[in-house]
């Protein structure tokens, strides 16, 4: 049963408010989880286990937030830029979400703007009415 | 008057600013000398995180209490969410909490707290605060109320010789 | 003022739910602080005592290998305030728990009466890198006094509950 864009985000919204406290009205399309709506590593985690029982589904943390071992590697990260193997996991693991501009330049900074709320419901979208 | 107590249950140590209505910075110093640290952890003591926020509830309580002009006895936590949790507070560190209201009214009261130290984020916190007398349900208590009053305006003064802005 | 707010275990169902009691006291030395006159169980300390419950019972569920730790408290509410001569049970249920990180919720209660609702959260730090340094060793299950809590009610002869794990340290 194919749920809609719509119902998504309102759920989404409602799992943000609790995780976050933060206003109903705060949490628009564009909002970003880190920058505007002061999400951390543990309510990442929040999230996840959160979505998980609104959806009824198994979510991996690296599928929806930058692990913590991407950003904290030599290997993925130098001189505060996402190296050329950085940019290949994270396109990996988050295949939902367009990284064209990101790549222009690819600093961990901006990396924190890719997490936006519109991009959790694109992700539940793909999910949810693949199994559907 | 208690005065002969080993263990004092007060967790923060100077009141540095305030301004009545709006917000309050306080001071906890951590030492290793505070008993629960022998078991939190025996080899890594680290002041508790629920004694964290017993540091920003006893701030928001101090501002409340000035505010309101020791009106209430009684005032305790209604309840707290979204309290994070970022890193470990050390003996020989200090911790400033910095509380801001964002609701105070006769009996209750909301905030919004954050604890740093050496500017590393400790703890923040949305909390909120209830405040009553005993004597609201009992007429019989007004007299604890009173010397519970007394006692706490001693406890302020004493507080409040750490402060910059002293009214 | 040792750190231990829960003083046994009267249900332990592992990986899923835990039910402790504890007793409130005027031998308690902070309850004269808290306050003089009228004393109280300060709120704090019995989100503690959930935490304590809440994280054995995580710790149990992965046999002790992790380092968990309070990280996040979701809501704390509470509806009455609880008195010397009280005793409370606290009953925590693991929510949600994956490698990183777990959920728990709980309710604490005097007889009937509903004390207070509390959620948390506990990271499992060896888990979950932040950069703040702690030691290697299990250092919050170190604590002999969690053991021996789990220990007494396995020989009180309770089935189903926690296997008799030693902490490797």
């Amino acid at each position: 049963m194919a749920i809609s864009h719509d119902d998504i985000f309102q759920k989404v919204k409602e799992v943000l408010v609790d995780a976050l406290g933060v206003d109903d009205d705060e949490v628009r399309p564009n909002a970003r989880l880190m920058a505007d709506l002061g999400a951390e590593s543990i309510d990442f985690l929040d999230i996840v286990f959160r979505l998980e029982k609104t959806f009824t589904i198994k979510i991996s943390r690296e599928e929806l937030f930058p692990a913590d071992g991407l950003l904290n590697s030599g290997e993925m990260v130098a001189n505060g830029k996402l190296t050329d193997k950085g940019l290949e996991l994270l396109k990996k693991q988050l295949p939902h979400v367009d990284m064209t501009e990101f790549q222009k330049n690819p600093t961990v900074a901006r990396l924190a703007d890719l997490f936006t709320v519109e991009a959790i419901v694109k992700f539940l979208e793909h999910r949810l009415n693949a199994n559907g | 008057m208690e005065d002969n107590e080993v263990m004092r249950f007060i967790l923060i140590d100077k009141i540095i600013a305030v301004e009545a209505g709006r917000s309050i910075r306080t001071v906890k110093a951590l030492s290793l000398a505070e008993e629960y640290l022998g078991d939190h952890f025996p080899t890594f003591p680290v002041l508790p995180g629920v004694l964290l926020l017993q540091g920003l509830v006893e701030s928001a309580s101090w501002l409340v209490r000035t505010t309101e002009n020791f009106a209430h006895s009684m005032i305790l936590l209604a309840q707290a969410r979204n309290v994070k949790y970022k890193s470990f507070l050390a003996p020989g560190c200090q911790i400033e909490y910095a509380v801001t209201a964002k609701d105070i009214q006769e009996d209750l009261s909301s905030f919004f707290g954050e604890g740093a130290s050496g500017g590393q984020a400790i703890v923040e916190a949305r909390f909120s605060l209830r405040h009553f007398n005993l004597a609201d349900r009992r007429h019989d208590l007004a007299g604890i109320d009173a010397e519970i009053i007394e006692a706490l305006k001693g406890r302020w003064a004493l507080l409040r010789q750490g402060q910059e802005n002293r009214r | 003022m040792r750190w231990i707010w829960i003083d046994k275990f009267i249900d332990f169902q592992s990986g899923r739910s835990a039910t402790a009691v504890k007793n409130v006291t005027l031998a308690e030395e902070h309850l004269h602080d808290h306050f003089p006159g009228f004393p109280v169980m300060p709120e704090c300390l019995m989100i503690e005592g959930m935490a304590q419950t809440a994280g054995i019972l995580v710790g149990e569920a992965r046999a002790f290998k992790e380092k968990v730790i309070l990280a996040k408290i979701q809501k704390a509410v509470f509806f009455d305030f609880v008195r010397p001569g009280d005793s409370i049970q606290l009953e925590a249920a693991i929510e949600s728990i994956s490698p990183e990180a777990a959920a728990t919720r709980g309710r604490i209660t005097r007889q009937e009466s509903l004390i207070a609702e509390i959620d948390l959260m506990f990271s499992h730090i060896d888990q979950n890198l932040t950069g703040i340094p702690f030691p290697k060793e299990n250092f919050v299950f170190e604590n002999s006094t969690f053991q021996s809590l789990l220990r007494e009610y396995t020989s009180r002869g309770h089935d189903g509950g926690p296997q008799a794990r030693v902490v490797h340290g």
